[in-house]
């Protein structure tokens, strides 16, 4: 037998073409919650910045968020200040946001006024005094507020090409010695095709507010950003007594983990209606529950929250219409106790009315409760109530955003019951008044029908995505048990979906008088 | 304020030397003040601060409206009369202008951003014990 030669044991590895590598260009956080995710993990290290945008937008905010989530004694922050809002001013009002943390002045961030440089000599003196600055102090970030002041006050004695040899040589020098820079200014839009100013820098970040009717939203877009990639588009910014907050267009939910296998059925909490959609929703779908106003869509919601605590599944219900008090009262009288898992932590319910919201916030504020107690039974109730809380201008992006909020949450394995109000026409069966039915996995419709001088409610589950359901029309009640569905389909009738069948069977003995169902009490 | 104002002259006459009298020492804390306060807000921030202070201390010494600020900060006249003036009511002026620029401070940026302000000049002035919060700026020597 061949003896195993050592050398084929020990195989030299195959030359691998060294590569230089990649510079890791290190990320700086922001400070500004949701911001770092839009700018693709924060801000990157030595990078030279300008924030710009028109007067109260947040510009000023937004860098001093900046400066205090990264300045330290041994890397410090340079301010300087330039014929904008003066000093004592800044630190007046700055001081009021509880990001402010003032152990941090004097050492790790300090404040230097350029104002008299800036009026009384030119460029070169500014960018001397700066450099002078830098060279004694060393900073990691450096601001200059306002920098279009800077310029401003000095374009009328220099030339284009000085100015852009002024903006050069700052640039240069700040980035030489491991600046990152934020130059602050108030610009218009029209200004960034001709300004050298946006041509040098990396990154730019513009931010603006807009009056709608009577409301005002501020906006935030990553206009440029060299090294990294960042979230596209317009994206809502709050000011608060935090600073800045920032709502991606993502929501954050990019990169979330994956939804489950949809193997698992859940009860709704009503066991004819989960035979009716095949043995319960699936784990991870999106339901909707549509049907006009009394039909019982917030006590169909009520139920499927509180089937999923028995179960151990912790729930938020997101509430519009209806005080939290009505909730937990109704689910009271129908023998379902909200209040203890409230207090448990295992439920939440959110009652979000306040004017001139965002969507992406209130999105924000749903995708926190549900991160907080780990949700996996989420209640939207009710989308008109939704969209009715949102700020004028954010109805035209509502359902794109409630698009994107939904596949992220049931990406995640989350399932959602939204309800929706439709107004029963009485010759038709519509869903919603959004096209919103492309966003859900199954659709329940509720309805109103008038039979044998009465008006009755039914349901019908219109379609399951992935799963068989039940074709039937089935009568339901409102008990004190909450929703019931009675009675096996009915083969007497005709059009039941327009609400005004005609009988085709024969006529039941009708009993008296009696109310048909118990209200729910009170 | 106006003890917090003397108890920085205090400081100033024990730990500078060079400071013959209180006078003296209490001319150099507002000199070192000077060029903190005009990093923070420029000379021209300055200047319409210690200009506030000094309006404002004139109800209380007659002496200070010969007193004019000059374009960085600084005083004009005040040496001049300084000839004429008994010390002990120079020394007061000084109190009363310090008082009235602290007092000033205290309701512009705080009173925690103005002693972070004073510590930075004297960092080994103990503050702990200091309040500037409860008295009013305007307060009178007892």
């Amino acid at each position: 037998m061949k003896k195993p030669n050592n050398a084929a044991k020990h195989k030299l590895p195959k030359k691998v073409v060294s590569q230089p590598a990649k510079v890791t260009i290190r990320k700086l956080p922001t400070g500004v919650r949701g911001l770092d995710d839009i700018m693709g993990g924060g801000i990157p290290e030595f990078s030279f910045n300008i924030i710009a945008g028109s007067p109260g937008c947040g510009k000023t905010t937004l860098s001093h968020q900046i400066v205090f989530a990264n300045a330290t004694v041994k890397k410090p922050a340079l301010y300087f200040t330039v014929l904008g809002e003066p000093a004592m001013k800044m630190l007046r009002y700055q001081q009021q946001f509880s990001f402010f943390d003032e152990s941090k002045l004097g050492k790790a961030i300090r404040f230097i006024n350029l104002s008299d440089v800036a009026m009384q000599q030119d460029l070169n003196a500014v960018i001397d005094e700066i450099i002078k600055q830098v060279m004694t102090i060393s900073p990691g970030i450096v601001v200059v507020d306002s920098f279009r002041t800077v310029v401003r006050t000095k374009i009328g004695g220099a030339s284009e090409l000085e100015m852009q040899s002024f903006i050069q040589r700052l640039a240069q020098f700040l980035t030489s010695w491991e600046a990152t820079t934020f130059l602050v200014g108030e610009y218009v839009q029209e200004e960034i095709r001709d300004n050298p100013l946006f041509t040098i820098a990396d990154g730019l970040i513009w931010l603006s507010q807009l009056a709608e009717r009577n409301s005002v939203v501020r906006k935030l877009q990553i206009m440029k950003q060299r090294g990294q990639n960042s979230v596209p588009g317009l994206h809502t910014i709050r000011i608060s007594d935090g600073g800045l907050q920032a709502f991606s267009r993502t929501l954050g939910l990019v990169g979330k983990k994956m939804k489950p296998a949809r193997n698992r059925r859940l009860s709704i909490g009503i066991s004819e209606l989960d035979k009716m959609m095949g043995g319960g929703i699936f784990e991870g779908d999106s339901l909707l529950v549509a049907g006009p106003s009394g039909t019982g869509k917030s006590a169909l919601a009520t139920q499927f929250i509180a089937e999923g605590l028995r179960h151990g599944e912790p729930g938020v219900m997101a509430i519009f219409e209806e005080r939290q008090k009505g909730y937990t009262s109704r689910a009271d009288s129908f023998g379902l106790n909200l209040k203890t898992p409230q207090k448990k932590g295992k439920l939440e319910i959110l009652y979000l009315r306040p004017l001139d919201l965002s969507v992406d916030e209130t999105m924000q504020e749903l995708l926190d409760a549900v991160e907080r107690i780990g949700a996996k039974r989420l209640v939207i109730d009710s989308l008109v109530g939704f969209e009715m809380a949102l700020a004028p201008g954010f109805r035209t992006d509502f359902r794109e955003s409630l698009y994107r909020m939904i596949g992220g949450l049931t990406g995640a394995g989350v399932t959602v019951l939204s309800t929706v109000e439709v107004e029963d026409t009485f010759t038709a069966l519509p869903f919603s008044q959004y096209t919103i039915s492309f966003l859900t996995d199954d659709i329940i419709r509720m309805r109103y029908v008038e039979i044998d001088g009465q008006l009755r409610k039914v349901m019908v589950v219109i379609k399951m995505r992935g799963g068989n359901h039940s074709k039937d029309i089935r009568e339901y009640v409102i008990t004190d048990k909450g929703v019931v569905v009675i009675h096996p389909r009915s083969t007497d009738y005709n059009g039941l979906t327009t609400g005004i069948p005609t009988r085709t069977g024969p006529r039941q003995a009708q009993e008296e008088e009696r109310a048909p169902e118990p209200k729910a009490k009170k | 304020m106006r003890d917090f104002a003397e108890r920085l002259i205090v400081y100033e006459t024990r730990e500078n030397k060079s400071s013959e009298t209180k006078t003296q020492a209490a001319f150099l804390v507002g000199e070192k003040l000077r060029p903190q306060l005009a990093a923070l807000m420029g000379n021209v921030g300055f200047r319409a601060l210690i200009s506030r202070a000094l309006a404002l201390s004139n109800a209380e010494i007659p002496w200070l409206r010969a007193v004019h600020v000059k374009a960085d900060g600084s005083f004009e006249a005040l040496d001049e009369l300084g000839a004429q003036v008994d010390p002990d009511k120079i020394f007061e002026g000084r109190v009363v202008l310090l008082a009235q620029l602290l007092g000033l401070l205290v309701a512009f940026i705080g009173e925690n951003l103005t002693l972070r302000l004073v510590r930075e000049v004297w960092p080994k002035l103990s503050l702990n014990d200091v309040d500037l919060g409860t008295g009013d700026k305007n307060e009178k020597a007892e």
